[in-house]
């Protein structure tokens, strides 16, 4: 029982502190980590929007180059001088050379009608047949019906890059399904520049034109993504990627798919198109990309004409971030389980510094239980409560035992009056007899009247010996009686008159006055009648006897609590008289069987002895104050009963 | 008159010899129960005085065979131990007097005579209807 007290203890100390330990823990990771997921996504957020505006720099900054490499060639008068003579040679030399340090992919010119004059690739000079803007020219148109240079974003056709280059026309081939339609035009970056006459009116002479094909272009995803990317790139993690849409599908990217190839013709999710393309937006939102969720930042393009055709955007694997989101998860796990450990060690250590006082009064109380009342029960614990629980068990231990002899005490007191009880009985029939004897023939002899007058004094002395004897034996006879009570609800005030009345004529005849003042409204005694009559007889006579003439006795009663047993509510009778008193080596010895200070045959010792024993039976108890010369007073108190008889 | 004393003690019994004989009255003496049953069975007394206390069979056995019997003899109970409880019981049986030991020559014919007295007022009564 003990084992399990102390097991169930620890168990419960435990499992406090870590339900303790796993609430702060499981709270701070779930707030800690929900806090810094969003401030990691705040910070993805505006890092793929600042990839976004920087991818969107480099394709202006190509917008540009672009541009500027055709203004430099058409302002040069090489140049010039070709065109305005129709040296298509050497405009064709020129335009290639163009082409190649430039990077683009077509260069041509035109006239002022449209009519291409010179292109580089396959188809260099036109046939005179080839219809002026036969094809769509986008950009040179533009520049003929404006007579402005123009740079940006066109949407070529098929048809026209056919012309321009077959191998051109290639790229927009795409291998994937739900983009039919969007295979006749491409996405391109380029520029136009107008060619005027040498007159100060400065008439428009024709076109210079020239452009980049963005369909299946890795240069400008690639460096737009190194720009910003590097570090995850050297790293080889999942890297962000950089993507252009003609209209919603990806026409340039560095996204790749699971088997590592680019996802050129796959279209973009519904939402972004809805958003970017229809409305207009710049947005940023979490998305699904190539079976990964991703981060990703989207914006339109639009054309030289101010049409949305396309979309770049920037995606960036969540596993990037995620990754900071997984440590902080594992420290705050980490931060738990060791919480968890120190809580089980404090639990261990606590229940162990709480419980082994306990255990050594729980053993204690076994001790005590057994019988034993000097358990040890260790030092005072430093524990102000656990230390008031050693003291109190202390305590209730010195009570125990200060209990225990008093009972002792209770019980050798009983005991010995029960044996001198039995001794009297048993004495008192054994002397009966014979003294029946004595008496009868003493008695029979006083009867003769041929007697001495010696002889029969003698035998008169005999007689008054015999009945001092008898008186002897009656005393004890009265001591021994083991009788049972017989309590009735009694008016003490009414038996205590009654026996006063007894005894009145004596006192009188002694010339000593008794006085009987009775307490007012006390409640009835549930009492032995004749027992308790035999008590106050015997307590009156003893004053009568210690009383000279002209001494008074006091009789009084009242409502008093008991000084034995305190709390307890009861009537005390107290009998005074002012007689001689008593010597106090004799106070202890008083209720003593066989003790008596009166003269040699005037008692036998027995009567305080039997009244105690009476007044005991009740569960009352009396004392007495006496002093020499002065007088004694003997209260006899007797318990008000509170159940039983009572009602 | 005739008066039957039963006692286990020798002493005893030759008091009441002693005391009553010499005022007329026909004493018969038993030391025991049993002979004090023989006696009364040959020729019942007019009254019986017995020791309470006695060895085998006590002196409340001899009133419950009485009891018993339908023999209606008025009984004087005597005893050392008089204790109440002892006086009591010797009432609740039926004796007509309790006598307790010692007692004077006196106090014996006193209770005698009493209990006579009581007996034949009580035959005079029931005689009477």
């Amino acid at each position: 029982m003990r084992i399990q007290a102390i097991h169930s203890t620890r168990f419960k100390l435990i499992v406090n502190f870590l339900v303790v330990c796993f609430l702060v823990g499981g709270t701070s990771l779930f707030i800690g980590g929900h806090l810094l997921y969003n401030a990691v996504v705040r910070e993805a957020e505006s890092q793929v929007k600042l990839a976004l505006s920087a991818t969107r720099d480099v394709y202006n900054t190509q917008v540009r180059y672009v541009n500027v490499a055709l203004n430099i060639t058409s302002l040069g008068s090489g140049f010039r001088t070709a065109f305005f003579e129709h040296d298509i040679a050497d405009l064709r030399t020129r335009l290639e050379r163009l082409k190649q340090h430039a990077g683009l992919d077509f260069v041509g010119v035109v006239t002022a009608t449209g009519q291409p004059l010179c292109r580089t690739g396959p188809n260099a000079v036109p046939e005179t047949t080839e219809p002026a803007l036969s094809v769509d020219n986008t950009i040179a148109r533009y520049v003929t019906s404006h007579k402005e240079a123009v740079a940006g974003t066109v949407v070529l056709p098929r048809s026209f890059l056919h012309i321009e280059n077959p191998d051109l026309a290639e790229r927009i081939q795409f291998y994937s399904t739900g983009t039919e339609g969007r295979d006749m035009a491409c996405l391109a970056i380029a520029a136009a520049i107008p060619v005027f006459e040498n007159t100060p009116s400065g008439e428009i002479a024709g076109a210079l034109y020239g452009g980049i094909v963005l369909n299946q272009s890795t240069d400008l995803v690639d460096m737009a993504r190194k720009t910003f990317f590097l570090d995850e790139i050297q790293k080889k993690i999942d890297a962000p990627t950089v993507t252009l849409f003609f209209d919603d599908v990806r026409v340039a990217t560095n996204m790749t798919d699971e088997k590592g190839l680019r996802t050129i013709g796959t279209r973009a999710p519904e939402t972004v198109r809805q958003d970017v393309l229809t409305m207009g937006k710049q947005i940023t939102t979490r998305l699904p990309l190539a079976g990964k969720w991703h981060m990703a930042a989207y914006q339109p393009i639009e054309d030289i004409l101010g049409r949305r055709v396309g979309m770049m955007g920037i995606a960036v694997p969540e596993s990037t971030y995620t990754g900071v989101q997984k440590k902080i998860f594992f420290f705050f796990l980490l931060a738990t389980c060791i919480g968890a450990c120190i809580a089980i060690g404090m639990g261990y250590l606590l229940a162990y510094q709480i419980m082994r006082p306990v255990h050594r009064l729980i053993r204690a109380s076994q001790e005590v239980t057994e019988g034993s009342l000097a358990p040890d029960i260790g030092a005072i614990s430093r524990d102000p409560e656990i230390a008031i629980l050693q003291k109190t068990f202390q305590h209730m231990i010195e009570k125990m035992k200060q209990r225990r002899m008093e009972s002792q005490d209770k019980i050798f007191q009983s005991e010995k009056q029960a044996s001198v009880g039995r001794l009297a009985a048993g004495v008192a029939h054994e002397i009966n007899n014979p003294l029946t004897g004595v008496l009868t023939y003493t008695h029979m002899l006083l009867r003769r009247n041929d007697l001495a007058d010696d002889i029969r004094s003698d035998l008169t002395v005999i007689v008054e010996s015999t009945e001092r004897v008898r008186k002897i034996v009656k005393g004890l006879l009265d001591f021994s009686r083991q009788t049972r009570l017989d309590p009735e609800p009694t008016e003490i005030n009414r038996l205590i008159e009654a026996t006063v009345k007894l005894i009145e004529n004596q006192a009188l005849i002694k010339g000593v006055a008794i006085h009987f003042h009775p307490g007012e409204s006390l409640p009835p005694l549930v009492i032995d009648r004749s027992q308790m009559q035999s008590v106050l007889l015997n307590m009156i006579i003893n004053a009568l006897d210690a009383s000279e003439p002209s001494d008074t006795i006091e009789i009084a009663t009242a409502m008093a609590r008991s000084a034995g047993a305190p709390g307890r509510n009861g009537v005390e009778i107290t009998i005074a008289d002012t007689g001689c008193g008593i010597p106090p080596e004799n106070l202890d010895k008083l209720f003593d069987p066989f003790f008596s200070t009166k003269e040699v045959g005037k008692g036998t010792g027995l009567g305080l002895s039997v009244s105690f024993g009476i007044v005991k039976e009740h569960n009352g108890n009396i004392r007495v104050q006496s002093e020499m010369g002065v007088g004694s007073t003997f209260f006899i108190w007797l318990p008000v009963e509170t159940t039983g008889q009572e009602k | 008159m005739n008066i039957l004393v039963v006692d286990d003690e020798g002493i005893v019994l030759e008091s009441c010899n002693r005391v009553l004989k010499p005022e007329g009255f026909s004493v018969r003496l038993a030391t025991s129960a049993e002979e004090a049953l023989a006696v009364i069975d040959r020729e019942p007394p007019a009254l019986l005085i017995i020791d309470v206390k006695m060895p085998v069979h006590d002196g409340l056995y001899i009133m419950k065979e009485l009891n018993r019997k339908q023999q209606r003899v008025p009984v004087i109970l005597m005893s050392g131990f008089s204790t109440k409880e002892t006086i009591e019981e010797s009432y609740k049986m039926g004796a007509r007097m309790f006598l307790a030991k010692p007692f004077t020559p006196d106090e014996l014919l006193g209770a005698v005579r009493r209990v006579i007295e009581e007996a034949s007022d009580g035959k005079e009564k029931s005689s009477g209807h």
